[in-house]
């Protein structure tokens, strides 16, 4: 017998994946379209390079003023969105957010610290993640500029930050994922969900409670909230910087040492769901739904409709089934309420508001809610084959046309949309105050127009640029490059176009133009639909071999 | 091409410089149980894609039960059943959900589609467990899946591609009490395998491609004969063509590896494994 290999170091581990990461990008351009990728990809890059450098010159000269004025603790200010943005882009944003997956790297001989240290050095590789870093680094180099003795503290303190947002991200998605996999976890999640909306009822009158009686003076604001902010990590760096600066080396370290305690407490919580994986842990529901036996010889007819063909329904009924059981597709679905909320939580910067972002427009909650509902769907109108995987071979083999097939998932995902608004309109009005009828009637239009122009756009991106994802794994629904950049140009004319016309109407106080115009536009889009669907056959047929290729490739 | 289950006629197909299949002229009889080999690589999968829609031809012609694939793709597929390579399974359905879908896809009713899921499952000893999604379940259950699936709509004409890869004996032995069954009742059967044991005892009528390009067509006997034919004809140069014992049939594997050059004897040993 030959003799054993030598257990490899988890840096030659590291860069052997990293080396395969390279080899895979550099093979993927041997194709005209991973060359179209990497063109997108770079666009996208561009895109959010802006965003990183613009936000490091503001962080570092927010950074340095209030440094140079004595008001370190202020720095807390400037922690707290990145902090937030860290943590919520990805789950706000799926489009750009891709994780790594790991679980086919247990068949070497991985050590657990190599594992862990993949999954959390890789799975950082995502745009939040480089944004805030160099956010960071903008508000280092401003406490640098404006006060040179402080930098080594600033630099630990906002490595620890970084430090920590790195671990909860990777915590909150891996325990969310957990969460999210199985049905009775779910349905406890979907419960809490349910009183979350109830309490927005609550939401209002506190709000205009506490936001009358307090002034809207952002420095009484934050007189309020720092006590209670500075027990959590970005307020804790900020206190410690502003405990150095002040000379208090002791409590600046004892301070630090805190925020080492949060970074350790979030790895253990990390740890244990990565033990887990890298134990082989398998988040099917198969044993829960294996339990529930006792049906055999049984099977109930599919879902019907009238006036629909039979392999129409069929298709439609597989997609809702494959949304019902997708975790991380149902909460993505969520986030639009969610982010009325968060918004509702935002301190407004205007004087004439009621104290909370669109506290001044709260009849745009809606519109607003509407059209972010709009933008969470292209993971699955741009790339509406991409859940099916070797599946999509039975479009091809059966006597059925593929542009019966798209209609199928068209029709699905304007179901979810429609359901989406009912969900946004209630939220809204819990959260803010029912919009008003114009209002409503000129967003449900404008979405009359949006919805065709994304079908239209996202079945030929669909064909012409498939990705295969897995609905049941959070984080990894994300359509291909081009197809992201692609979706992100059409979301920002639609919705550009459609802010601009409910604008318009609203300034002049008559907003029912605006539904009239958005429903001219609507009748031209659903033509171009029409006409589209009707010659997508050839292409699709024409693309057969890469749409098969792609999908049913091992992942 | 007529009377013929499945023809073709310069069925040729490039991807870039290599040739996958070149100038194939196959001939399927109806009720036949066809087996189609050749070594990995030689163009079987290439070929049963374009047989059954999922790859265009760069050439030539393909006819189904008379009918031509290009110009009827809708009507030859009504009438076809495929376990394509891959399965075409949708993992996060159930068994039952799939045949239902499978079923409504090729136009049966829904109730009909139902009861056939159901009958399908019970066949296939895979109704223990009805609320468990595909993805869940083993290999072979998926194999037996697929091959439901490709007969819910009773086709005349089934193409199976490596249907018992990685299937165990049991599962086996169900895949072919269905096929026989459908043979029994005058449907056709194209199929790849590599298990070249199994073929030999379903297969009526095979065929051989190697290195994309057909090199023989007919029933077992008359490949067994060509070959007899060609061993007694020329001497061997190696083991491989050593003729057979006198008296003693050749089997499949044997005619196969004489038609397709043979087995190089593996006499080198990797350094690391000695």
């Amino acid at each position: 017998m030959a003799e054993l290999t030598v257990a490899p170091g988890v840096r030659e581990q590291l860069a052997a994946v990293a080396r395969v990461r390279w080899q895979l990008f550099v093979n993927s351009l041997r194709t005209l379209r991973g060359r179209m990728e990497l063109v997108s990809h770079i666009f996208i890059t561009l895109g959010f390079a802006a965003g990183g450098i613009g936000g490091l010159a503001a962080s570092c000269g927010a950074a340095y003023y209030v440094v140079s004025r004595g008001k370190a603790e202020w720095l807390a200010i400037i922690l707290w969105p990145i902090f937030f943005f860290w943590q919520l882009f990805p789950v706000v944003a799926t489009a750009f957010t891709e994780n790594f997956d790991t679980s086919n790297l247990l068949r070497f001989p991985l050590s657990y610290s190599s594992f862990a240290l993949i999954r959390i050095v890789y799975g950082s590789l995502e745009p939040a993640t480089m944004l805030s870093s160099l956010w960071l680094l903008g508000v280092a180099s401003g406490v640098a500029m404006a006060s040179p003795p402080l930098f080594p503290w600033a630099a630990i303190a906002l490595l620890l930050v970084a430090a920590v947002n790195i671990l909860l991200a990777r915590m909150i998605f891996s325990w969310v994922e957990r969460w999210l996999a199985q049905r009775r976890t779910r349905e406890i999640l979907g419960v809490f969900f349910l009183l979350f909306i109830i309490s927005f009822q609550l939401i209002g009158p506190l709000m205009s409670r506490y936001g009358r009686s307090a002034h809207p003076d952002l420095r009484q604001f934050a007189d309020r909230v720092l006590p209670i902010q500075r027990l959590l990590p970005p307020g804790t760096a900020a206190s410690a910087i502003a405990s150095a600066a002040d000379g208090d080396y002791a409590i600046a370290a004892g301070t630090l040492g805190i925020l080492g305690i949060y970074g350790a407490a979030i790895f253990w919580f990390l740890d244990l769901r990565l033990r887990a994986q890298f134990h082989g842990e398998n988040l099917s529901e198969a044993p829960a739904l294996a339990e529930s036996s006792g049906q055999r010889g049984i099977v109930r007819a599919g879902w019907s409709f009238p006036g629909i063909p039979g392999s129409v329904a069929a298709i439609f009924e597989k997609e809702m089934r494959y949304l019902s059981r997708s975790g991380p597709m149902l909460f993505t679905l969520i986030m639009p309420v969610f982010i009325l909320f968060i918004f509702r939580l935002t301190p407004s910067t205007s004087h004439r508001g009621s104290g909370s972002f669109l506290g001044g427009s709260s009849d745009l909650a809606f519109p607003i809610g509407a059209a972010y509902a709009l933008l969470i769907l292209t993971n699955m109108v741009y790339n509406n084959f991409g859940s099916e995987g070797a599946g999509v071979q039975m479009y091809f083999t059966a006597p059925v046309l593929i542009r019966s097939a798209i209609l199928a998932k068209n029709l699905a995902h304007s179901t979810i949309l429609a359901l989406e608004m009912v969900l946004v309109w209630i939220g809204a009005s819990l959260i803010y105050k029912p919009s008003a009828l114009g209002t409503t009637l000129a967003t449900l239009s404008g979405i009359l127009f949006a919805l065709p122009v994304n079908l239209t756009v996202g079945n030929l991106l669909s064909i012409s640029s498939p990705k295969k994802i897995d609905y049941g794994t959070f984080g990894r629904q994300r359509a291909s490059n081009t197809t992201v950049f692609a979706s992100f140009g059409v979301q920002i004319v639609v919705v550009g176009l459609a802010a601009v016309t409910l604008m318009a109407g609203r300034s002049f106080d008559r907003v029912w133009l605006a539904t009239i115009v958005f429903l001219v536009f609507a009748a031209v889009a659903w033509v171009v639909y029409s006409v589209v669907l009707k010659s997508i056959e050839h292409m699709a047929f024409g693309h057969r071999e890469e749409l098969i290729a792609e999908l049913t490739r091992a992942s | 091409m007529n009377s013929a289950a499945i023809a073709t006629q310069g069925l040729t197909r490039r991807f870039g410089a290599l040739t996958a299949v070149d100038d194939v002229n196959l001939r399927v009889a109806p009720g036949q149980f066809f087996g189609f080999l050749g070594p990995n690589g030689a163009g079987k999968s290439t070929t049963i894609k374009m047989l059954t829609g999922l790859l265009a031809p760069t050439a030539g012609r393909i006819e189904i039960l008379g009918l031509d694939l290009a110009a009827n793709s809708l009507e030859v597929k009504r009438q076809i059943g495929v376990v394509p390579e891959g399965m075409a399974l949708f993992g996060r359905l159930t068994g039952a959900e799939y045949l239902n879908f499978a079923g409504r896809m090729y136009g049966l009713d829904r109730e009909i589609a139902a009861n056939r899921a159901a009958e399908l499952l019970d066949f296939m000893q895979l109704a223990d467990q009805p609320k468990k999604l595909v993805t869940d379940y083993s290999h072979g259950m998926q194999k037996k899946l697929a091959l439901a699936a490709a007969v819910i709509h009773g086709p005349k004409i089934l193409f199976l591609d490596e249907p018992f890869e990685g299937v165990d004996a049991i599962a086996s032995g169900t895949l072919k009490v269905m096929l026989q069954s459908m043979i029994a009742r005058g449907a056709t059967i194209f199929l790849t395998s590599h298990v070249l044991e199994i073929v030999e005892r379903l297969c009526s009528h095979l065929a051989i491609i190697h290195r994309g390009r057909l090199v023989a067509q007919g029933s077992l006997e008359e490949l067994r004969a060509g070959v007899e034919a060609q061993a007694a004809a020329a001497l061997p140069d190696d083991g491989v063509h050593a003729p057979a014992v006198p008296g003693e049939k050749l089997t499949l594997e044997e005619i196969f590896l004489r038609i397709v050059g043979g087995a190089r004897p593996v006499d080198q040993e990797l350094s690391w494994l000695s």
